[in-house]
Formats: structure tokens, sequence, C-alpha cells
């Protein structure tokens, strides 16, 4: 008995320990500043693509008519679906009471955060008057003009601003008891009084955690839908308008599991590079990694539905435009992003089906790294083969991004970096506390 | 001062010795309170000129940027100096303003610019001093009120900034009293000799007090001499009149009484001082057919396509060579003795079968024509055939020669050549041409130019010619500028000035009136003429024709001249040029929207998409999809083409429906003293003899293996079996056959389900139509476009990228086999859907309805999502991808129409139907407490169009042609399942199936 309980206790111990003392004594300073040295080497590329392109205009971007639309919001709608799987782990396990979700949420969250800032940067940027970005919003003014609410792209400003503000209260929210022991645990007067602040008084009283549990679900209650809306709704950005190839109904559903399986499989490298880099392998355990697997490729599978769907739509409806955008897809000048969507999403996806495979971490973190970037392909095609030739031959065109659309991609990576490898320096990147309050649910259960 | 210094040789310049000699020689004290006024004096302001042509008003031949941006940081400065809080006491306030001067609204002068010195009749409209547009005059016989591309781009002909803006001796500025004391040396040695080794070289002359200066001229003397170069004549067309009559005489086409018309290698519809009036007779006939009038039914023969090859009803792709064997063909079916008639192939045989049986049937009504540029006795055998089938006095009608013709006819250019090389020139005289550039090949005027003691350049631009002369003299453009010029009906029209004159220039007459004394004043030459005229009441006349824009009762009368007793050995038709076996031949052609070279310079010519190949900024060599296929070259290829050791590089284009063995190329690219068009394309010049100078027979071929970027505006022409032109074939239309269903207007309830609610329409609301049957493609519709509504040029480069900012475009589809393809134009403006999506698309209503049916486009309201123009399906919608107006030159702002917006970078923009105009339209009915009538609205590419293709108008009301037009059994909609309820809509083109319309035997 006594045995036991020294057993739970370090057992409740240790998790904290392991946690909380990577903000306060981070294991590999070294590598963590090498690669936030390239980080801000990248936000800085950020900043001068910007700067250049505020200054001359989206012209210099590779744009034309008939393809209005490029790499900016190919990559918005990509980063967008990172996101996702953030929201997805902690609130929806949260609510189904998926403990193992306790080891995943908090870095996923902090991804879910820096990805939808990435996302939300694409559209103004693209404006081409970015200044007056803030018309689109409902705000009171002299002219008495409201947005146009039939625009998908009025929707996209409030769902982009809803998500990006309840992820950010869902993640700030669930890291407070951890802040507090992070502060708990601090030696120096300067992080005691740092992470103090941001724990906002925690003492971890009864009352405490009642307000806290509430308030968690009930966050956790309004980011559920939020999943769904916000995919559904970029997704009407193409098919709302008129144009072949966008106009099918699974596409706000191929939407959000794309975007789902894209973020799962973003997760699954963050969670395969952390535990190994921070020595956290007891925490994400090969349960975790093999659980992830089992995301993404079941909602890898959803969305190959949605491109035999897709495929299907065109030739069902037998419309000529539509047929000739299936052909532009499958055979034409940007063929190479459909076929590399598929081949990237799908056939090194197919080792999941092993368990080994979903096990070894090397071998889930290349098969989700070709799923990140054959997401990148889908979007890109979705985008660029629908534009190229819609219905007037005669307005066909080419798109050939520039090196400033390339440049702002590259620095977008960095918009990325910089504020995550911040958050795993000094914040705590796992749920201490729920792994702990797991542990002692498990353990009461043996004892019971 | 040193002697480097000196303008001329013979000390021209005014020195300081001079000013102080000026001083020196006042009696008594003279007081001057500063140098300012003692500057103010003449000499000093041309010493100033001469010492230091950097500060003074000529401009330095410097980068128009670098010019701006020293204007900028001077005009600054200047601010800074200027800042002591006074008036300029020079200035006058605007207290007592000008008469008939109302700030914001526009005067219209009736006057014309030219081409080939044929006059284009225009109505100027101009806000205080200002011309912003050009319009046709209605009111004259030549042109009705329509215009070509060329007359539109006039406008920006005269606010060129790279116009030249000051005299220069030996490429430095100088003043104009510099050139005055030189000439009048010249005179004084030339008065002696009674003009011995004088020359003046000319373009084509209409003009009468041109013509009346020349002949003064020559009468002072005589031994003088007078030339013509021309570089696009009809020099030919008046032998092949000269051999058949004995007499050179124009021709005039007859179109509008023409059934059949059979053109041999004749472009009559497509670019040149003729085509306003050609192409309107043409669609006044070929409207008929819908109206039950019978219409004209069109057969070609061309080695190249052409426009009129496109409105054919049947095109036949013959090579240069072939097109004699064909008329000898027909001409032999009307038993014309013409030398032995040349082998047919079958296809030819069939062709000119059908063609003879035709002209039989429709004899009296039909015409045969052959290219103007083609071989004199070719044309002189198409006459007789005319004579035949009874087309003279109907279809075809002679006036005695429009143009001055110059003593040595079309030998004129050849022989100031031949004079020139044998040393007998000591003065050459050059007014508004460019021989250097544009001068046959194997005559090399440039070395021959350099044997000339005194070589004087007068024209708009610094060019080719300029640079190798000694004197070149700023000429004003014709908008500035009193002269007169005949249409090419032969009615006169005066040109009097829109404005007042940019620079210190001279016009052609006041530069000669220079040589010949008398009135120096333009305007007093002007009137010098026509007072022998006009006699009696010389005032009333004159302001009456100032009115008009041309003089009444001065077209060309109609003579019925005789056919020459001696025929023999005049149509020798079969000796004409022969096409060479199984070599590639070269055609030469004029440029569709650059024509010689003249409008190089003219950006809005330089961006318009060529009729066929859509490319921009350049020319190509077009090549047939066979010869393609056989030497492997794929578009942009870049080749050599050599013959007799003339060599051209130019950039290969496969065009479909080109001969097989045929390569075009058109003239007035690869110009080296173009600051506009700098490195754009080849100089088709370069291969051109002057014995023939449209022909150059077995040319060598050899890839250099790099390619050329050309920058098209329609990558794609085949419509691969889309129905965005939709015909209707001729026997239905009569048989009341529903072939083309009547598509939606917005009177009936035909359309299909929406999500959106209904408008309300106001009366009036607006909607167009266009008649594809009677688009010939001419692009008038689009550069008079640009110039109503401020649209931007953005140069090849962002052109090739698909950035061009055209509202209206002119889609060009092929059908058909690519040999011999049917060729289809298509304008698309904006839609004006009723269900919009790119409404429903903008976030923040900067795309929205009017009651009276526009799709209007804020542009203080957009922010550039762009979501409008991806949800466009007729991508009519066009981005400012970058600030493409803030940095325009000072001219370029003043020539913009001040009631439309100029656009910032950022901002989408479309075709908005013309609303500054609906809005004037609207408030003047307003002020006359009446209803807008049909006609009271006329949009700026409906103006201009020569085929009065495009109808606008009120589409509420039943009676207005609009409507009729949209209740017409050929109405549709373009993309009709894009479900969007254009109020834009086409109306079919007809379509006679040769296969149906009588049974050949």
């Amino acid at each position: 008995m006594a045995q036991a309980q020294t057993q739970t206790q370090s057992g409740h111990a240790a998790p904290t320990d392991r946690v909380t003392r990577i903000p306060l004594a981070f294991p590999k300073p070294v590598a963590w500043l090498i690669c936030f040295g390239c980080a801000l080497c990248l936000l800085l590329l950020f900043c001068i693509s910007a700067a250049v392109l505020f200054w001359r205009g989206i012209g210099v971007w590779g744009n034309n008519i008939p393809v209005n639309w490029g790499l900016a919001i190919s990559n918005y709608i990509w980063f967008l679906g990172i996101g996702h799987a953030g929201t997805l782990i902690s609130a929806m396990l949260l609510l189904l009471e998926a403990h193992w979700r306790n080891s995943l949420n908090r870095f996923a969250e902090a991804m879910t955060l820096v990805a939808v800032i990435c996302a939300g940067l694409y559209p103004i940027l693209h404006l081409g008057r970015p200044w007056l970005f803030y018309w689109m919003a409902p705000y009171p003014n002299t002219m008495t003009i409201w947005p146009q609410f039939r625009s998908p792209l009025t929707w996209d400003f409030f769902a982009v601003l809803t998500y990006l503000t309840v992820s950010l209260l869902f993640w700030y929210i669930g890291i407070v008891p951890d802040l507090a022991t992070t502060r708990d645990r601090a030696k120096k007067r300067g992080l005691q009084v740092f992470y103090g602040i941001l724990a906002l008084g925690w003492r971890g009283s009864a009352r405490h955690w009642a307000r806290w549990r509430q308030s968690y679900r009930l966050t956790a209650a309004i980011a559920v839908p939020l999943v769904v809306s916000v995919h559904s709704e970029i997704s009407l950005l193409l098919a709302a308008g008129p144009m072949p190839g966008w106009t099918s109904t699974v596409f706000p559903p191929y939407f959000v599991l794309g975007a789902a399986f894209s973020g799962f499989a973003v997760v699954s490298m963050i969670a395969v590079v952390l535990r190994d880099v921070l020595g956290l392998k007891a925490l994400v355990t090969e349960r975790h990694l093999d659980l992830l697997g089992k995301f993404v490729l079941a909602t890898g599978l959803m969305t190959a539905y949605g491109y035999c769907a897709e495929v299907f739509d065109a030739l069902y409806s037998g419309d000529k435009q539509d047929l000739g955008t299936l052909m532009d897809r499958l055979t034409g000048r940007y063929a190479w992003s459909y076929w590399g969507a598929v081949l990237a999403n799908f056939v090194p996806l197919q080792l999941l089906w092993l368990r080994w495979a979903r096990r070894n971490p090397l071998c889930l973190f290349m098969v989700s790294a070709a799923v990140t970037v054959g997401m990148w392909f889908e979007r890109y095609m979705l985008l660029v083969t629908t534009l190229y030739r819609d219905y007037l031959v005669s307005s066909w065109g080419n798109y050939h991004p520039s090196f400033w659309d390339w440049s702002l991609f590259a620095g977008m990576l960095g918009v990325f970096f910089v504020p995550f490898l911040l958050f795993v320096r000094f914040l705590p990147v796992i749920s201490v506390f729920e792994i702990k309050e797991a542990k002692f649910e498990e353990s009461e259960a043996q004892h019971a | 001062m040193t002697k480097d210094h000196m303008p001329g040789p013979d000390g021209l310049a005014p020195n300081l010795e001079s000013l102080g000699a000026r001083l020196k020689g006042k009696r008594g004290r003279t007081f001057w309170r500063s140098l300012e006024e003692l500057s103010r004096t003449k000499e000093f302001t041309d010493f100033l000129a001469a010492e230091f042509p950097a500060l003074a008003t000529h401009q330095p031949k410097f980068a128009r940027r670098t010019l701006l941006k020293a204007m900028g940081a001077s005009l600054a400065l200047a601010g800074l100096a200027g800042c002591d809080g006074k008036e300029d006491e020079t200035a006058l306030p605007y207290v007592n303003a000008p008469e008939s001067v109302v700030p914001g609204k526009p005067k219209w002068y009736a006057s014309a610019v030219t081409l080939n010195g044929y006059a284009q009749p225009i109505l100027g409209k101009t806000y205080v001093g200002r011309p912003v547009k050009l319009e046709g005059n209605p009111d004259h016989p030549a042109s009705t009120g329509t215009c070509d591309a060329f007359t539109q781009a006039a406008l920006l002909g005269l606010y060129d900034p790279d116009r030249s803006q000051s005299p220069r001796y030996l490429d430095r500025p100088v003043s104009w009293s510099a050139f005055d004391d030189a000439i009048q040396a010249q005179i004084a040695t030339l008065n002696g000799k009674q003009g011995e080794g004088f020359r003046l070289l000319t373009g084509t002359v209409t003009s009468p007090s041109l013509a009346g200066q020349i002949k003064m001229l020559v009468q002072r003397w005589p031994k003088a001499r007078w030339h013509v170069f021309e570089p696009v004549s009809e020099d030919l067309r008046l032998e092949a009149t000269r051999l058949v009559f004995g007499r050179p005489l124009d021709q005039q086409l007859g179109l509008d009484q023409a059934e059949l018309v059979v053109s041999l290698d004749d472009d009559f519809l497509g670019a040149g001082p003729r085509q306003t009036m050609q192409a309107g007779l043409w669609a006044k006939r070929r409207r008929g057919l819908p109206q039950g009038e019978g219409g004209i039914r069109l057969f070609v023969a061309e080695p190249t396509p052409t426009i009129t090859g496109a409105m054919a009803e049947e095109r036949l792709a013959a090579p240069h060579g072939r097109i004699a064997a064909l008329l000898l063909g027909i001409a032999a079916a009307f038993d014309i003795e013409a030398g032995s008639a040349l082998d047919l192939t079958e296809g030819e045989r069939s062709w000119v079968d059908r063609i003879g049986g035709l002209l039989k049937e429709k004899a009296g009504r039909a015409l045969v024509t052959v290219g103007s540029h083609r071989e004199p006795q070719l044309q002189a055998l198409a006459l007789l055939v005319n004579q035949r089938i009874g087309s003279f006095g109907r279809t075809l009608r002679f006036t005695e020669p429009i143009a001055v013709l110059p003593p040595d006819g079309a030998a004129s250019f050849a022989r100031l050549v031949g004079d020139m090389a044998s040393g007998q020139i000591s003065a050459l005289l050059m007014i508004g041409v460019n021989p250097v550039y544009a001068g046959f090949a194997d005559l090399n005027f440039a070395a021959h130019l350099e044997k000339v003691g005194l070589r004087i350049h007068a024209g708009l631009h610094d060019d080719e010619t300029a640079q190798l002369s000694h004197w070149h003299l700023p000429m004003t453009h014709e908008l500035e500028s009193w002269s007169d010029a005949r249409a090419v009906d032969g009615t006169a029209t005066i040109i009097q000035p829109l404005v007042r004159r940019f620079y210190s220039v001279r016009s052609q007459h006041e530069i000669l009136a220079g040589l010949l004394g008398g009135p120096r004043d333009g305007r007093e030459i002007i009137q010098a003429t026509w007072r022998q005229n006009w006699q009696t009441d010389f005032d009333a006349h004159w302001s009456d024709a100032l009115y008009r824009g041309y003089v009444p009762g001065t077209a060309a009368a109609i003579v019925e001249p005789a056919i020459a007793g001696d025929m023999s050995g005049i149509p020798q038709a079969n000796q004409s040029d022969q096409e060479p076996a199984g070599e590639v031949n070269l055609v030469l052609r004029p440029d569709p929207t650059i024509w010689d070279g003249r409008f190089s310079g003219n950006a809005w010519l330089q961006e318009l998409p060529k009729p066929l190949t859509k490319i921009t900024w350049g020319n190509v060599l077009t090549i047939s999809p066979r010869l393609a296929a056989e030497r492997q070259l794929k578009n942009g290829d870049e080749i050599n083409l050599e013959v007799a050791g003339r060599t051209l590089t130019g950039a290969v284009w496969i065009v479909p429906g080109q001969e097989a063995k045929t390569i075009a190329v058109s003239f007035g690219h690869g110009r080296s003293a173009c600051p506009l068009s700098a490195g754009l394309g080849c100089n088709a010049f370069a291969l051109r003899d002057s014995d023939h100078p449209w022909y150059v027979p077995a040319v060598q071929i050899s890839p250099t293996g790099q390619q050329q970027d050309i920058a098209t505006t329609q990558l794609h022409q085949a419509m691969d079996g889309f129905d965005f032109v939709r015909l209707v074939d001729a026997s239905a239309l009569s048989d009341g056959d529903q072939a083309v269903k009547p598509r939606s207007s917005p009177n009936e309830e035909r359309h299909t389900a929406t999500f959106y609610p209904r408008h309300k329409w106001d009366d009036p609301s607006w909607g167009m139509t266009i008649d594809l049957d009677l688009c010939i493609g001419c692009n008038a519709c689009v550069v008079a476009c640009v110039a109503e509504n401020n649209i931007p040029m953005v140069g090849k480069d962002l052109v090739a990228m698909g950035r061009e900012m055209h509202w209206l475009r002119v889609d060009h589809y092929y059908e058909g086999p690519p040999d011999a393809p049917a060729s289809y134009f298509q304008p698309v403006p904006c839609m004006h859907c009723e269900q919009a999506p790119c409404e429903m698309g903008c976030p923040v209503n900067a795309a929205v309805h009017s009651s009276d049916g526009l799709n209007l486009q804020v542009y203080n309201r957009c922010i550039g999502t762009r979501t409008c123009s991806s949800y466009c399906p007729y991508k009519v919608r066009r981005f400012n991808w970058f600030d493409y107006t803030g940095d325009d030159p000072e001219t370029i702002k003043a020539m913009r129409n001040p009631d439309v917006t100029v656009r910032q970078r950022g901002v989408m923009e479309k075709c908005t139907y013309c609303v500054q105009r609906i809005g004037e339209a609207r408030i003047a009915a307003e002020i006359d407490g009446r209803k807008l009538r049909d006609g009271d609205v006329v949009t700026a590419c409906q103006q201009a169009c020569p085929t009065r293709a495009i109808i606008f108008g009120n589409v509420m009301d039943p009676t207005t042609e609009v409507s009729r037009q949209k209740a017409d059994v050929r109405n549709y909609t373009l993309l009709e399942e894009a479900n969007t309820w254009p109020r834009t809509t086409y109306l079919a083109r007809i379509e006679t199936k040769p296969a149906r319309d009588e049974g050949e035997g």
C-alpha cells in the first residue's frame, strides 16, 4: 500500500518535473538557438517581402487575369487547415474525455494559434489596398456602409477572426494552471514575476478549479463547431463562385476533412520532434503516435473520398466546362499539382495501416511530411487549375509565382516558427495538470 | 565662346558681344534694372538657347523619367524660392472669364487628322483647351461618324511625350531663328540657280494648300523638284487604271451596291485610309441580309489571313503567285484575252468555276477586286473583268485621283534616290517622311543621303531620318495646326487646331512658307488657298466649313472613263509574280496597328492586339501550321530569313489559315530611333525591294535556336467546340427556322432559377447588343474605349503576364481545320449581368448594381480582393497591379478625360457602359424636361465602330433599336449556362452554307 502510494506520488510528480523544467532549464539550448536563428532570418525575409509588396503593389507577384488568386490564397487555405488539428485534438477530445489527448493538446493548440495567425495575414497581404482591410468589418462609419453579407469573404473575415480569438482563449485558459506551476518552481525573481503575471494569480483553490473547468469546457464547446464552420466557410470562397471545378457540393466537408488531415499530419511531426528533443518519450508515448497515425489515416481516407467525389461530380454533371477543368487537372499544365497531391497525400499514407509504421516515429514523420506537402499541392491545384482556364478560352492564361511570391511564403514559415519556438522554449509544452489528473483518476480506479 | 559652341558654321548664334552691342547702340542713358529685363529680348533668349541648350526651353534628350525627376526637383526648389507671399504680377486673375468658356463643359471642334495624307474627319472634344477625345464626324460623307483605331489614337500622338520639341542642328537643340538665318542663305543661293539641286520630299499630298505651295515652289524654282515617298501607297492601283484607261484614276468600291464581292488578295476591310468608309459601306449592305434585303456575299483568296478573309463566306488560302492564275481563270470565263491561262489545280479550278458562275449570275451587282499592292497588270485585268460584269458606275466607280500626283508618279522616290546617288542634289527638304527607316532596301536611301549637301528633315519625331539630317525641324501635330486635306472620297476638310501648339513647332505649311515667302502664319496660308475658291462671302464659307468639319460639295466627281483602245500588251497578267516551286515566300504587309511605323511611338497602338494574332508590342513572322510542322518551329522561335544577302531576324508565329508556303511579316517595327518601341519586333523594310515591294520570293529559313518573348492577349484561339460565337444559317433565317432561339431579354421572364430576388428596374435601363455578323475585328472600339476611359497602358512585359488593362477586348476564334479555318471576332465588354457573380463576391460593396441596370464598380470602395474577377465568367475585369498612372508625364495627365476617374493602384476596374456619358445625357434631358430618347447615349465603342455592330440603349422601351435587336431571332447570351443574365448580348453571325446554297453542277 505504502509502496503503491509512493509510486503514485512519483508518478504524479514526474510529469510536472519533466515539463516544467523545460522552460527553466532548457535541455538543448544550442539546437534551439540555431533553429530560432533560422526562424528569425525567415521572419526578416517576411518583413522584406511584405515591405516590397506594400511599396510596389500586388504586381510584384505572379498573379494576373485570369489567375487573380495565387500562392497567397492557396497558402491561406493551407495554413488554416493545418491549424484545425489543434482545436480538434484539444476541444473535441476534451469533450469526449479522451485522456490521451492531454499529452498532445498544448503544443497542438499553440501550433493552431500560430498557423491561424499566418493564415490570417495572407488575405490582408493579398489585398490590392491592404490598409483598408478593416472595411470588411461591420463597424459604424459615416457612410453607413455594411460589409456585403452575401460575400463568402465577409464570412471568411468573421470566421478567421472568431477562430483566432477562440483558439487564443482556449489555449490560454488551458495553460493557466501550468503557468502557475512553473511560477512556483521558478527560482529567479524575474521568471517568478513573468510567470506569475501570466498565471493570473492562480492558487489552485477548489473554486478556481471549478471556474476553470466551467470556462474551459465552455470554450471547448464553442471551438468544436468552429472547426467545421471555418473551413466550410473557406471552401465557399471557391465554391460560391460560378467557376467550373469549384461548384461541387462536396467542397465544405472536403475542405474540413482535408484541413484535419493536414493538421494531424503537422501535429504528428511536431510530436515526433518534441518528444525526441525535449525528452518527453514517457509522456508522448508510442501509443500517442499510434493514435495520431490512425487519425491521419482516417482523415486521409476521407479526403481521398473528396477527390473521388469531385471527379464523380464532374463526370456525372457531364458539363463541358467541368469536364474541361477535370481534364486540366489530370493532364493540363498544372497536372503536377494534382498528381503531386495524389501521390504525396495517399500513397505513403497506406503505410499507416501497419501498426509498426504508426509506432515508428521516423516513419510517421515521413508520412506526415508527405501529407503536409501533398495538401499544399492540393490547395494550389484547386485554386490554379480552375482559374487558369475558365469559361472563355480566350481569357485562358498561365500563372508563374514570382520570386516575391515564394519569398513571402518562406518568410511566412518564419512567422510560424518564431512564436512556436518561443513557446517551446518558455512555456510548458504539455498540459501537466491534466496528465496528472488523468493518472490520478486511473490509479483511483485501480484502487477501487 | 569657343567655336565648339557655335551652332552653325555661318555663325548663326547671337553672342554676348552682340548683346553688349545692343546696349551700346542705344543713345543716351539706357537703364536696365536687371539682367532679367535685358534677358527679355529675343536675342538674349536665342543666345541662351544656342549657348546653354539645357537651360533653354528646348528639351535635351533625357530619358523621360530622368526628366520628370529633374522637373520635380526643380519645381520644388522653385516653390521654395517663390514663397514670398506675393502674387505674380504678370498673371491675370480669372475675373472676366473669356466668353464661351465654361469650365467643366466640353467644346467640340470639327477637324481632321490624316493617314497617308487622306483626311480622317473628326470631332474633337476639348475641356478648357485640352483635347481629350476624338470621334468621327457624323455629317461627313466619308465617315458618317465612325472612325478607325489610328484616328482614335491620334490624340495620344498629340500628347506624346517623345515628340520632338525644338529644332536640332547636328543633333543639338537650336532655335528657330538659327534655322531661319541658315535657310535664308540657302534661298539666296537657290534663287540664283533657279532652285537647281533642291528637292522636296513629302508623303502623299491631298492638301490643297500644300499642293498650292508645292506648285508655287516649282514655279519659283523651275529646276527644283518635288518627290513623294509613301511606304504603303496606292501607286500600283493608279498604274492599273493608267494601263486600262490611259490615265490614273482613283477607284471607289461601291460595296453598298454589291451583292457579290470577289477579293483577290485585297484586304479592303483592313486598316488604312479607306477602312472607315469601305467597312461602313460593306456593313450597310451586309446589314440588309437579316432584314431580307439581300446581303453581300464575299469570297476571298489570299496568302495570309486578313480581317477581310475572316469575314468571307469562303476563303481560299492561295499563295501570292497563284492569285494571277485564279484571276486569269476568272477572266477566261469572260473571254478576256490576257495572255495564256496558267494551269490550275483541281481545287483552284472548281473555285474559279464557281466564282465565274456566280459572277455571271450576279452581273451588275458584283465586284472583283485585287489588292492595291498587287502587280498593275493583275489589277488592270480585274478592271476588265469588272467591265464585263457591268460593275462600272455601280459597284466600282472612278474619280480623278484625290491625291496630287508627283511628276514621276510611282517612280518618284526611286528617281530621287537616283539623283542623290549621282550627286545632283545639294539640298533636300523632307517633310513628314522617314525614308531612312522605311525606304526600300535596294535603293539604300541612307547611304545616298550622305551625298546631299544640306539635309533638312521636318517631322513629329527625332527619327532615323532626322538623325542623318543636318537640320531637324519639329512639326505641329495635326490637332494643333491649321491645314487642309481631302478624305478618300475627295471631300475636303479644313484642319483647325484643337489646342494652342504645345512646343516651339511649325506646321508643314509654315515651314514651306519660310522658303516661299508670303504669309507665315498657318491660318493665313490656308485661308489664302480657300479664298481662291470662295471669291465672295469668304467669312461665311470659312466658318461654315469649320463648323461642319468639311467643305460641302468637294467630293470628287464620278467620271466614266473609256477603256483605252489599245489594250495590246497591257494585261500581261501571266507575266506577274510566279511562285518558285517548293520555295518559301515572304509577303509584306502594313501593320494593322502600327501601319508603316509612323505609329510605333504610340503606346495605345502598340498595346492594341493585332486583330488576328492578338500580338502586342512587336511583330512576328507568321507561318502556316504545315510549315511549322515541317521545319519543327513553334511560336516564339527566332529564325533568320535570308534572301539576296539580306537578313531579317524575327520570331515565328503559327497562324491557322496561312497559305502553307507563305511567311508574312508586317512593317513598322524594329525601329532604332523610337524610344517607346526600342527592341520590339523586326524591320520588314530591310527585305523590301523597289521592284516588288510586297513580295519576296524564295527566302531561306534558318532557326537561330533562340526564343523571343511575344506578348499576346489571347493564348488560345481555337473555339474547341464551344458556342461562344454562334452561327445561324442564312437560309434558315429566311425560312423562319429557329436555328438560333431568341434569348433572354430583361423584358421577358425567361430566366432560370435564382437564389436572389429579382431587381426592379428603372426606365431607362441599359443594355447592349453586338452584331457578330458585322464585327470585322478592326479594334476601333478598343482604342475608343482606351481614350474615353483613361485606360493605362502597361507595356510588353505586363501584357505577356496577362495584365493588359483593356476594358473591351475583341476575342478572335478559329474553328475548323488549321489550314482552312473559319475565323470569328467577338468584342467582349462587361456583360453587366443582372445576376452578377462579381457583386455577390465583393465583401465591401464595391461591385454593386444600379437601378438602371449597370453593374458598377466603386473604385474608392474597392480594397482589391479580386474576388469579383475570380468569379467573373467573362474575365472582363482588370486589376491595377501597380500604380500605372502616378508617374505619368504631365502631358499625359492633361490628356485624360476629366469625367472619368483615374484609378489607384490596387483597385479593380472594368467597362462601365460609359456611365459618364449616361450621366451627361440624363442631365441634359432633365434640363430640357424630357425623357431620354433612343440615341441620346452613345458609348465610346459604339460611336467608333465603323460597321455599327454595337448598339446601346434602353432595354425597357421596346421601341429602341437595342430592344429590337434583342428581340431578333439571332440574339443570344454568351455563356448562358452561367445563368448571369447579361445585359450585353450578341447577334449570331450569319453563315451561308456552301453545300446548300446552289446545287453546283
